[in-house]
């Protein structure tokens, strides 16, 4: 932020400001050239209804994947220090807060009975490098004076450990807090990190010739498996008129794969940054897990800035997961 | 003079202020211009002098542009993000990241430009391990830069954070790193440091006065130079951004390795009061200036004058 005194060499001459100027024009000129071109190409391609088609043209796909990407603020480029990358993904650790309501045991692992509302706050840190969340919930029963304590609950999740915490980054320090390993809730909690609209975008990139796209009801949708510890599952991804992932839904033909039938709704994007970021996220989130509901929350503040988030395992995780 | 219009001239004039520092710098490397297109590391080429000990010669002015602060490709390169012609990937985990064209980049404005560089330098996977109990601090730091960051103030960087030195004199016993004052990311006074490599052995940590680059001494391993540090201050950062805070305690190990005419450094932090883990930095190459008259340039004051006019908490 200080100004180098060296700086003050540039009062150096009206030739040298007005060279500068000029160079500047030109640049900002052509960059005005080729995003008119690109933007042109990419609104001819994904603009119009098109007949369903099963086979996708793989341009297609890319050039709906980027367009998503920017609106959503993923794809992203930098000229600072005259640099002249390409855009790149840019999105890797994230923070939401919300509130609202979550049904059934409150857990998005026991869901599948429909059951109870509980008023909600709720907290998820999460990365996409490594894959990692941690959601943080505190939830109430809405039965009146009689109703039992606030359920506080930690879930974490990274790659194919899972564990639940008694206080943020449990069993990490010897008689700081108990990490309590949920090796089956592994594969339900890193799916919600992937059918986000941001992992969904990163899962298709990643998903490549494998992604078609087609029309329902006048929407964009883009289909594509899972990889890795989710192969089985499929996503359907819907896009509304502004690029954005307006509806995510995931199903599986695999038994092993249980709670894997999800529908995630996602409206009302902003930048909900105390910093701004340019990354829009989605204000209003609708998730049903098997056909019943969730959560519905409403999204406070979202720090997309990639903070300081990490998810080391716990030795008695590790230790659990090789048994 | 109408207010505006001189509010208009300072905000033109400030931001060409912001774009001279590139082309200065630049220009006294004699180097390559600044415009990358990927951020990977120079290739190697030459042979590697040796020094009459049969070690490698580290002398010479290694300011070429593979670890300036300046601009956005090194800063990535230097949380381990490498952007190759059509591909990108993080250079720690492998995960490959997702890359579009350079001829589809979306136009943007200044603001927009600065935000972007905001999360591409944050955007790594290479993060340091702090105790729990420290997570939220590091946070804190890192989203409230602009006041909490030292070298806002033109305090020293210190070591690691100033990061490979700028020139190298390498004597029997001595070794001499400078490190010029540095505008761009962050702005630091001109340091040195005169490190021993005749075999003495630390000072006891008790007898040491903090400072902001500790007291360091040099030994080689094979090839590489390995400069251990102790007796710091707990003021400085040890990484260019993200609010890594230490202890008086921290013990930094630098490794520097010279292959033809490129020096590979790196550092390796431990410190027990408030990290779980060692951590190391990504390696950083850097370029030998080819110019045999090549001199640093002088370093002019640093001079703190931004903040008062901060209204946000956008950072670097």
């Amino acid at each position: 932020m200080p100004i180098q005194a060296r700086t003050i060499r540039a009062r150096a001459g009206r030739a040298f400001v007005i060279a500068a100027l000029a160079a500047l024009i030109f640049q900002v000129a052509r960059g005005q050239s080729n995003y008119s071109k690109t933007n042109a190409t990419a609104k001819t391609t994904t603009g119009g209804p098109a007949d369903n088609p099963t086979k996708s043209n793989p341009s297609e796909v890319a050039k709906t994947l980027q367009v998503a990407a920017e609106a959503v603020g993923l794809a992203r480029w930098s000229g600072v220090g005259g640099q002249r990358l390409p855009e790149v993904d840019v999105i890797n650790t994230m923070e939401i807060w919300a509130s609202g309501t979550t049904y059934g045991s409150g857990s998005p692992n026991k869901s599948s009975e429909s059951g109870s509302a509980f008023k909600t706050e709720y907290h998820a840190s999460l990365g996409y490098n490594p894959p990692a969340m941690r959601v943080e919930m505190t939830r109430t029963s809405s039965g009146g004076s009689g109703s039992p304590a606030p359920l506080h609950t930690i879930e974490v999740v990274r790659e194919k450990y899972a564990w639940d915490e008694s206080e943020i980054g449990a069993g990490l320090i010897p008689g700081k807090g108990v990490a309590t390993p949920a090796m089956a809730s592994a594969n339900s909690r890193i799916l919600e990190l992937w059918t986000l609209p941001y992992g969904v975008i990163k899962a298709a990139v990643a998903a490549g010739d494998k992604v078609t796209m087609s029309t329902e009801n006048g929407a964009r949708v883009l289909t594509f498996p899972l990889s890795g510890q989710l192969a089985g599952v499929v996503v359907k991804a819907t896009l509304d008129a502004q690029d954005e992932i307006a509806k995510v839904e995931t199903r599986t033909d695999n038994p092993a794969l249980t709670g894997m039938a999800t529908e995630t709704e996602y409206s009302e994007y902003a930048d909900h940054g105390e910093i701004a970021t340019d990354v829009k996220s989605p204000g209003h989130i609708v998730r049903k897990q098997a056909g019943h509901p969730v959560l519905d929350l409403h999204v406070k503040m979202l720090d997309a800035n990639n903070p300081y988030l990490v998810f080391p395992v716990p030795e008695n995780v590790k230790k659990a997961a090789a048994q | 003079m109408n207010p505006h219009i001189r509010l208009g001239r300072g905000i033109v004039v400030a931001a060409l202020l912001c774009l001279i520092p590139a082309a200065v710098f630049a220009q006294a490397n004699g180097g390559p211009r600044m415009d990358h297109e990927n951020t990977l590391p120079p290739t190697p080429t030459g042979p590697t002098p040796m020094a009459p000990d049969g070690h490698p010669d580290l002398t010479g002015l290694w300011n070429g542009l593979a670890d300036n602060l300046l601009g956005v490709p090194n800063q990535m390169h230097n949380v381990g993000i490498e952007v190759g012609t059509d591909t990108t990937r993080d250079i720690h985990s492998g995960v490959q990241i997702a890359t579009w064209p350079l001829q589809n980049r979306k136009r943007q404005n200044n603001e927009q430009n600065e935000r972007a560089a905001t999360l591409l330098r944050r955007m790594g996977s290479n993060r340091p391990i702090y105790k729990p109990e420290y997570w939220q601090r590091v946070k804190d730091f890192d989203a409230n830069s602009n006041e909490e960051d030292p070298s806002n103030n033109c305090m020293p960087a210190g070591v690691p954070r100033m990061g490979v030195p700028s020139y190298i004199a390498q004597t029997p016993a001595y070794l001499v790193f400078i490190y010029p004052g540095q505008g761009g990311l962050i702005a630091t006074a001109t340091s040195y440091r005169m490190i021993p490599t005749d075999g003495r052995k630390h000072t006891n940590l008790e007898e040491l006065d903090g400072t902001w680059n500790g007291e360091s001494i040099g030994h080689w391993e094979g090839d590489t130079m390995v400069v251990d540090s102790i007796g710091f201050n707990s003021t400085s950062w040890f990484d260019q951004l993200g609010g890594y805070f230490h202890s008086e305690n921290m013990h930094v190990t630098e490794r520097l390795h010279r292959d033809g005419n490129t020096l590979t450094w790196t550092a390796t932090i431990e410190d027990p009061d408030v990290l779980l883990e060692p951590w190391t930095t990504t390696p950083r190459v850097a370029l030998l200036n080819p110019d045999p008259k090549a001199i640093l340039p002088e370093s002019l004051p640093c001079s703190e004058r931004d903040f008062a006019h901060v209204v946000t908490k956008e950072h670097h």
